[in-house]
């Protein structure tokens, strides 16, 4: 646009500027024409030849007898009015510029007023008077022919000088005149393009809306298209597809009259008066929204609808894309009644999964405390034999019962972390510990190699790491016959955490890579391929695994067929700098010499009698409350040694009894109170020590840990064991936890009789001249009192080995016997008494 | 007024006697077949006189001419012809096709400013355009045409 006016306003200067050029031309022109000089130099001529005549004359009359004085005055009146024509008009105009010019007038100016007042007498002219005439005019002739010259030089310079002028100004006009020709010539060019442009668009145009009519057409959307008054002015094949009026029956009609159901109808034509009035929109210009349209056949449908405005021929009109969506919907439906079902049935699962385990634990609760309370009466080897059989099988279940309950825990999302400052080292070192007596049982050795960058304290969930490890030592050792296992504690470190690997690698028979997801699937979706027992069978793999996920770690395996496995469990932990020194609340202590009456509050009355045989059978006096309410009240009235709360029971349960007991200064206030929690609800623990618990047991209750706990209780830490305790019980419970009752027993009869072996052999040794070898065989011992928590028995041999004196070496010999005999009777109490 | 014109009389014979004027000059017209007839400044005089203001390119400013138009002065002497040969006193002459020559001018000049003009001043008879009047007078042909102490003109067929 600009640039059109730019050309029109560039030819419009032009020709203003041609047409004032050219307006001077005719002017010039003129002068040329007119040539009014010309005539003056042609003067300049004339008044050379008057000279010329007047001088002949003037000869002629000297010459003659009577000269003729009129006719010498009537020549000379001739030429002297020649001389007027260059003095005057014009003819002076032309010796303004010349000095020597006007020189040679004024001598002829002279020579007219000479001349004049010679004829001017009167009468006629005498001889004198003629001879000076013609002196004075051939005085002058050279001085006219000199004017002549002039003249005729200086009329050209001034021609010349006008001819250089007009041709200049012709040569700007027609310089001007090709610009502006070449102007014209832009133009029209430029104006040719725009045209063609134009055409071009034009042509565009209308195969836009070719192509937009055909699109209507064929699009698969359906397309109708109305007019401010809601009438149907377009309605594509689409439409008519889903609607099911045909083109000629909808045209021309109302949309509320036709597909817009009966209940939308006033809401549509409010909605559109809105809109046309103050222009509002709602439903235009909203992008993708859903309604329900109406079918000729009167069916009600949904439908995805998209509604614009534009204006057509000055008016407005909508345009709505409709989208049938009634089979989406439908496909919706089912698959969200798919997801619910789906749902259903999994949480459905979770809950059988949790309420069978909870049902099947609290007989197994019974049965097994009643086993664990038979073995202490008397026994033949038979009934011995069927009450371990029925002991073992009753473990197992449990076991399982248990693993299935970690998994639909972990699963439900039930399952939390409990983390803490722990030692990693020293859990591992703990795990190791206890499973040695199995991987030595099978002749397999266990290596611990833990990097020394792993020292120090950790954050997290130690029990987990204990559990996990468990499970892998304990399979590494279980699917070995050879070789043995090696356990590699690793690290990288970051700024704040350490990525913990630990590393268990067997040298078993090794898993087919196939396998290497199968096993840490559900034992429900392996089938057993072979009588003998595979990796993957039970649940431990499975929980294993769900937990280092849950840690936000892994574990995985890896492993060639018959060169062993390699299951790397790897975790995140936050390091801990400093030492932990939290200051804890003042344990209570209670001996189990002084523990004389025990307040048990439990609900079930089968748990609750097992539990009373075992504490009257360890020579407590028992009061029994079947709620918290209750233990609250009897709390009140007596003082007890000891109180076994159950954590769920009904009307009030054991948290808030436990709270209200602590508070005031009921006469049970610094009692040692004991919770007990149903398998899994760990999350229970951190609740139970806020209101005021000391203690945390796991149903079922067995006899065996119940005597550890008893006896634990005088030191409410687990790692907190007395130097002057004959064994570290709790020791012993990791053990008969891996290994079980019977087999811990064994291994403990195994190690007394390697000691008092090894007593003997000492016995023979002087310890003045054969120390080294007393070192030696005395750090086996230690060695294995160590992996059985006998400490006094450690120390007594430790005392032994640095003793020169050969009666004190002796006597700490004997000590050594003394403290084992001590330690195999606390040990045989606690496990089964009756058993081994 | 009658004392200036004595005067003038009296002193024009006393102290310019050899001041050529119109009397004893005369133009002489002469026709195709030889006959020819005088105009003297009397016989001008009683003819339609013509007059006008212009500037020329001989004289100073502008100046008043009147006298007998030359289509005037060819009727009065009742030559037909194509060209009129103008001659001057010094033998001047120039030719004027007689189709050219305009009802009212050019005029034969009598007077100029009011006064008969001297030999000496281009007289006694001078041809003048207007040149003023019309730029078509101020070309090469009107200058040349502008014939001064003019004293014959021959009518040729």
């Amino acid at each position: 646009m600009i640039k059109r006016f730019a050309i029109y306003g560039a030819i419009s200067g032009l020709t203003i500027l041609l047409i004032l050029l050219w307006s001077g031309l005719p002017g010039q022109l003129r002068a040329i024409l007119i040539a009014e000089t010309d005539d003056t130099q042609w003067t300049v001529f004339q008044l050379e030849t008057e000279f010329a005549n007047l001088s002949v004359a003037l000869a002629q009359a000297e010459n003659a007898p009577a000269p003729d004085s009129s006719a010498l005055r009537f020549r000379t009146d001739i030429t002297l009015s020649r001389v007027n024509l260059v003095t005057k008009g014009l003819g002076r105009d032309l010796w303004v510029e010349s000095p020597e010019a006007r020189e040679i007038i004024a001598r002829l100016e002279g020579f007219t007023r000479a001349s004049t007042a010679l004829i001017d007498k009167l009468g006629d002219l005498s001889k004198q008077d003629i001879v000076r005439l013609s002196a004075l005019t051939n005085s002058l002739r050279p001085d006219v022919r000199r004017l002549a010259i002039l003249g005729v030089t200086l009329g050209t310079e001034a021609k010349e000088a006008e001819r250089v002028a007009f041709a200049n100004q012709l040569r700007g006009v027609g310089f001007l005149a090709i610009v502006l020709i070449a102007g014209i010539v832009g133009a029209l060019l430029f104006l040719d393009r725009l045209l063609v442009r134009a055409r071009s668009k034009d042509d565009a145009l209308r195969a836009t809306a070719d192509r937009l009519s055909s699109t209507v057409t064929a699009s698969l959307d359906g397309i109708v298209i109305s007019n401010q008054a809601g009438e149907v002015i377009e309605f594509n094949e689409a439409a008519v597809g889903i609607f099911g009026w045909s083109r000629v029956e909808i045209l021309g009609q109302k949309m509320s009259a036709t597909f817009v159901p009966q209940h939308h109808r006033s809401a549509h034509e409010s909605g559109m008066e809105r809109y046309l009035s103050t222009g509002d929109p709602h439903v235009i210009d909203a992008g993708r929204i859903e309604l329900s349209a109406l079918r000729k056949s009167g069916e009600e449908f949904p439908i995805e609808l998209n509604i614009t405005s534009t204006q057509r021929d000055g008016e407005k009109v909508f345009i709505a894309y409709i989208r049938d969506i009634s089979e989406r919907k439908i496909n919706e439906q089912k698959l969200v009644e798919a997801r619910d079902r789906a749902e259903r049935a999994d949480k459905a699962k979770s809950q059988f999964l949790t309420v069978m385990s909870h049902e099947m634990r609290t007989p197994l609760n019974g049965i097994l405390g009643v086993l664990d309370l038979l073995k202490t009466t008397p026994l033949d080897k038979k009934q011995q034999r069927f009450v371990q059989v029925a002991a073992a099988s009753g473990e197992i279940l449990l076991e399982n019962v248990n693993e299935a309950l970690d998994i639909t825990r972990i699963e439900s999302g039930v399952m939390s972390l409990s983390p803490d400052e722990f030692s990693l080292r020293a859990t591992v070192q703990r795990v190791a510990d206890v499973l040695r007596t199995l991987a030595d049982e099978k002749g397999l050795s266990l290596e611990v190699d833990i990097d020394t960058s792993m020292n120090g304290s950790f954050f997290g969930d130690g029990s987990r790491i204990n559990q996990i490890l468990t499970n892998l030592i304990g399979n590494a050792i279980k699917f070995t016959d050879e070789g043995g296992v090696t356990v590699a504690v690793e690290g990288i470190h970051g700024p704040e955490t350490t990525l913990v690997r630990i590393k268990v690698r067997d040298t078993g028979n090794g898993i087919p890579a196939d396998k290497f997801e199968a096993i840490f699937e559900d034992f429900v979706a392996l089938a057993r391929s072979e009588g003998r027992q595979n990796r993957g069978d039970g649940l431990g793999l499975s929980i294993s695994r769900k937990i280092a996920r849950l840690m936000d770690g892994d574990l995985k395996v890896d492993s060639h067929n018959g060169d062993g496995s390699t299951f790397t469990l790897s975790v995140p932990l936050l390091r801990v700098a400093t030492e932990f020194s939290e200051t804890q609340p003042e344990a209570r202590h209670v001996s189990s010499e002084i523990i004389k009456s025990v307040l048990i509050v439990e609900d079930n009355a089968i748990n609750r009698s097992v539990l009373r045989e075992m504490l009257t059978g360890f020579g407590h006096a028992v009061t029994e409350a079947d709620n918290g309410l209750e233990g609250f009240k009897k709390a009140q009235g007596t003082k007890f040694d000891l109180i076994i709360m159950d954590i769920s029971m009904p009307f009030m349960d054991g948290i808030e009894a436990t709270r209200r007991i602590r508070q005031g200064n009921g006469p049970n206030a610094q009692t040692y109170i004991l919770g007990l929690t149903a398998h899994g609800r760990e999350e229970y623990r951190s609740k139970s020590k806020t209101a005021g618990m000391d203690g945390f047991c796991t149903k079922p209750l067995r006899l065996s840990e119940l005597k550890l706990t008893l006896s634990g209780i005088r030191e409410n830490d687990r790692s907190g064991t007395s130097l002057e305790d004959p064994i570290a019980l709790e020791v012993i419970d990791d053990l008969r936890k891996a290994l079980g009752d019977t087999k811990t027993q064994q291994t403990a009869n195994r190690f007394f009789a390697e000691l008092k072996e090894g007593l003997g052999a000492l016995a023979q040794k002087s310890p003045t001249t054969e120390a080294t070898v007393i070192s030696e065989m005395v750090h086996k011992l230690r060695g294995s009192a160590g992996l059985l928590g006998l400490q006094s028995v450690e120390n007594a041999l430790d005392r032994a080995s640095s003793i020169e004196k050969t009666e004190d070496y002796l006597a700490a010999l004997k000590q050594a016997q003394t403290e084992a005999d001590a330690a195999a009777v606390a040990i045989k109490s606690f496990l089964s008494p009756s058993d081994g | 007024m009658k004392y200036s014109s004595i005067f003038s009389v009296v002193a024009s014979l006393v102290f310019s006697p050899g001041v050529v004027l119109a009397e004893g000059h005369s133009v002489s017209v002469q026709g195709p077949d030889g006959s020819s007839r005088k105009f003297s400044l009397e016989t001008l005089d009683n003819l339609p006189q013509t007059s006008f203001e212009t500037s020329t390119i001989w004289t100073d400013g502008v100046v008043a001419f009147s006298g007998v138009s030359l289509s005037a002065i060819l009727d009065e002497a009742g030559f037909s012809g194509a060209i009129v040969r103008m001659s001057a006193l010094n033998d001047y002459s120039v030719d004027f096709p007689m189709a050219e020559i305009g009802k009212d001018y050019p005029i034969v000049a009598t007077r100029m400013n009011g006064t008969e003009m001297p030999v000496r001043d281009k007289g006694p008879y001078w041809m003048v355009f207007p040149y003023d009047a019309d730029p078509s007078y101020r070309t090469k042909t009107a200058y040349a045409r502008s014939v001064w102490q003019l004293s014959k003109l021959l009518v040729i067929k």
